[in-house]
């Protein structure tokens, strides 16, 4: 009994709500238009509730940090801890308009910001350095990944007409022309792997999501 | 023991003479531009010829679904395409999928002059944050309410004026998604195949790669990052934010390729010494 | 937006700096307390922020309606709650029902939107020769379309070994996507770049040597 409420339950209510999602789409069913739509909204609020998920989890884990003084470490996640914390409460002032808290409005604007772009930007560094380092033309394949990258690379920057008139249209022909394979490659190739997926889910053999191992 | 040629010394320079040299690039075309001229591409222009076949009251929605921290990447283009729609007279709806969406909107209104004299909540709204990927977006398309009942200030939607009459993907004549994810194919999935609502992405510019195999069939016209931004800023003819960045461009661009170059010849060069 | 005036302003400003400076100090110099301090505020900033936007979307979006006789939105905000036991070893299961339903829709949303748009149109497109009266680029463009995207599919044929006949279309079918990861490869350089030229830009606003 057990193993049908942890395990067979959920692989059928899975694969009734895709048949659900399916039917809509090609049939129209007012009854079960109106239960896909409702299991739309449904999901929508449990995403929703399930974004605080990563916040538990990562507390949890600073706050085991703090507890066992864990050397070089804890005051760092007693500050992460502090900083939720107060945050947070800031938050609370007025849940459905937090920035009507001027603090909490300036540690928005200032804080989360520029640590945002800084933390996004940061690979910038990265790249440069990875051109450098492994960007070699070691065979024909890293050679023509390396001249498409240059001729685009060049073609977004406008210094690249100065350099040589020709060069935004040949960046522009990798851009436009010279990629498109490759990408639509991609798309038919992801949009076959997410039918298989699901058809798999459909019989109960994909169950990787469901934090068990995949297969069967 | 064989003394190290100046190839092999430079394939092990420090990486934070890079990072230093990099960040210095950045910093001079700020202090002395060099205002050059950004090509425009076939996308762009399409993009704008799609904006320009709006009528007055025309409802058009634009997801933001890229961050404060993406902001020099698609603040541009959202701002530009925002400018676009306010000459159009369009009704614009914002919605966004990340949780400091609302400062994205916020800053466009700021950098728009032309929102100063429409009026919120009639002319334009932000309806706030919504999560939860591709059912939510189909349910979007179905049925905005069951998604959005108030505004991101809390009003009711009911009570916008903006909202009249407006419920589903059918009474939306385009969608406009600044992506730094997957959020432009749920449209595409969700909007654009199944109402035939007109889409257009402004999002990063590893997104224009990515679509590129969508235009101009599905999607009618896109923009790629700060260059995209660039080249709409100079299509309606007010430079912008991105037109000061593309000198930056300038610089770190040729530190990348010199470095390439500078690279292979040093791996050439002591691969035949070996 | 001009350089701030107001106390609170222009310290947000250095702030602001200070903090960028504090998390840059890692590649431009070695890790250091410094750059810890500043992302351990991150983090907790985001994840405060972040549960701030999920709350008051929750109550907007689920208990809004509750109150307004919807009693059946009971349910989701149920399963948004079992959600949590994910965290717990032994009771792990509970938290499969809500994650069967946001697979479940997920998947069966994917599934019948991905038809259309990534694989019939991207054959169509394909196969659409240029219109009467092209120029002979727009017929080389079309050619090279048609036979690499067929060659670069090829090369994800792995059901069987890529020798014999399907070793040279395959091997071409790679070269196809090594230009397309280039071009992809050109475009993130763009990126990654006009994010960090939007940080010097910052440095230089702060410091009052470029407008803001």
């Amino acid at each position: 009994m057990a193993e049908v409420v942890r395990r067979e339950a959920v692989y059928a209510l899975t694969a009734i709500i895709v048949v659900i999602m399916m039917v809509d789409f090609f049939f129209t069913i007012p009854a079960i238009s109106a239960i896909a739509g409702e299991l739309r909204t449904w999901a929508t609020i449990i995403s929703t509730m399930a974004l605080t998920l990563g916040a538990v989890n990562i507390i949890r884990v600073h706050s085991r940090n703090v507890r066992r003084r864990a050397p070089g470490v804890w005051y760092h996640s007693a500050w992460l801890i502090f900083i939720f914390a107060f945050v947070l409460l800031l938050g609370f002032t007025d849940i459905n308009n937090p920035s009507s808290n001027p603090v909490y409005k300036w540690i928005f604007d200032n804080a989360y910001v520029s640590l945002g772009q800084t933390w996004y930007a940061i690979t910038g560094f990265y790249i440069a350095s990875a051109a450098y380092r492994a960007f070699r033309a070691r065979n024909i394949d890293a050679a023509l990944l390396l001249i498409a990258g240059i001729f685009v690379m060049l073609m977004n920057a406008p210094i690249g007409e100065v350099i040589w008139v020709q060069i935004p249209r040949i960046g522009r022909w990798f851009n436009d022309v010279g990629q498109v394979p490759a990408m639509r490659t991609f798309l038919i190739v992801a949009a076959f792997g997410l039918l298989a997926f699901g058809f798999r889910t459909l019989l109960g053999r994909e169950r990787g999501f469901y934090g068990e191992v995949a297969g069967g | 023991m064989s003394q190290e040629t100046i190839w092999e010394r430079l394939q092990r320079i420090d990486r934070r003479v890079i990072y230093w040299l990099l960040f210095i690039l950045l910093i001079i075309p700020f202090i002395r531009p060099l205002g050059l001229p950004v090509s425009i591409g076939p996308q762009t222009i399409s993009l704008l010829e799609g904006l320009r076949k709006l009528k007055e009251g025309d409802v058009v929605v634009v997801n933001i679904s890229s961050g404060v921290s993406a902001w020099p990447e698609c603040l541009p283009s959202l701002v530009a395409v925002s400018k676009v729609l306010i000459q159009q007279k369009a009704k614009i709806i914002y919605w966004t999928s990340f949780v400091d969406g609302h400062m994205t909107f916020e800053k466009i209104v700021e950098k728009v002059p032309g929102f100063k004299g429409l009026k919120y909540g009639v002319d334009y709204v932000h309806l706030g944050f919504y999560t939860g990927a591709e059912p939510t977006v189909a349910q979007l398309a179905t049925n905005i309410r069951a998604i959005f009942t108030t505004d991101y200030k809390g009003t009711p939607i009911d009570q916008l004026p903006i909202m009249r009459g407006v419920n589903s993907a059918k009474d939306v004549k385009m969608v406009i998604s600044s992506d730094t994810g997957d959020y432009g194919d749920y449209y595409i999935r969700q909007w654009r195949i199944p109402y035939g609502v007109p889409f257009a992405e402004i999002g990063i510019a590893m997104i224009f790669s990515s679509y590129q195999p969508y235009w101009p069939e599905i999607i009618f016209g896109m923009t790629g990052g700060a260059k995209g931004g660039a080249e709409l800023e100079k299509l309606i003819g007010e430079p912008g934010d991105a037109t000061v960045t593309m000198d930056a461009i300038n610089t770190s661009h040729l530190l990348v390729i010199v470095a390439v170059i500078l690279a292979n010849i040093g791996y050439a060069a002591t691969r035949r010494r070996r | 937006m001009g350089y701030p005036t107001t106390i609170d302003g222009i310290l947000g400003i250095w702030t602001a700096l200070a903090l960028m400076l504090f998390v840059y100090s890692y590649p431009l110099y070695k890790e250091n307390q410094l750059f810890r301090f500043a992302e351990h505020f991150f983090i907790g900033l985001s994840l405060a922020i972040a549960a701030i936007i999920a709350i008051q979307t929750t109550i907007r979006l689920a208990i809004t309606p509750l109150m307004a006789g919807k009693f059946y939105y009971i349910i989701p905000i149920l399963l948004g709650f079992m959600m949590y036991f994910i965290l717990h070893r032994d009771y792990r299961w509970i938290s499969r029902y809500p994650i069967a339903i946001l697979v479940g829709s997920s998947i069966g949303l994917g599934m019948r939107g991905t038809i259309i748009p990534n694989i019939l149109s991207q054959i169509i497109s394909t196969i659409t020769p240029p219109k009467a009266g092209a120029d002979a680029l727009s017929w080389f463009n079309f050619v090279y379309i048609g036979i690499g995207t067929i060659l670069a599919v090829m090369y994800f044929l792995l059901t069987f070994e890529h020798k014999g006949p399907l070793l040279y279309p395959t091997r071409l079918g790679r070269w196809i996507i090594m230009i397309g990861l280039g071009a992809y490869y050109g475009n993130t350089v763009l990126f990654r770049m006009a994010m960090l030229s939007g940080r010097a830009q910052f440095l230089l606003q702060v410091l009052g040597l470029v407008p803001f």
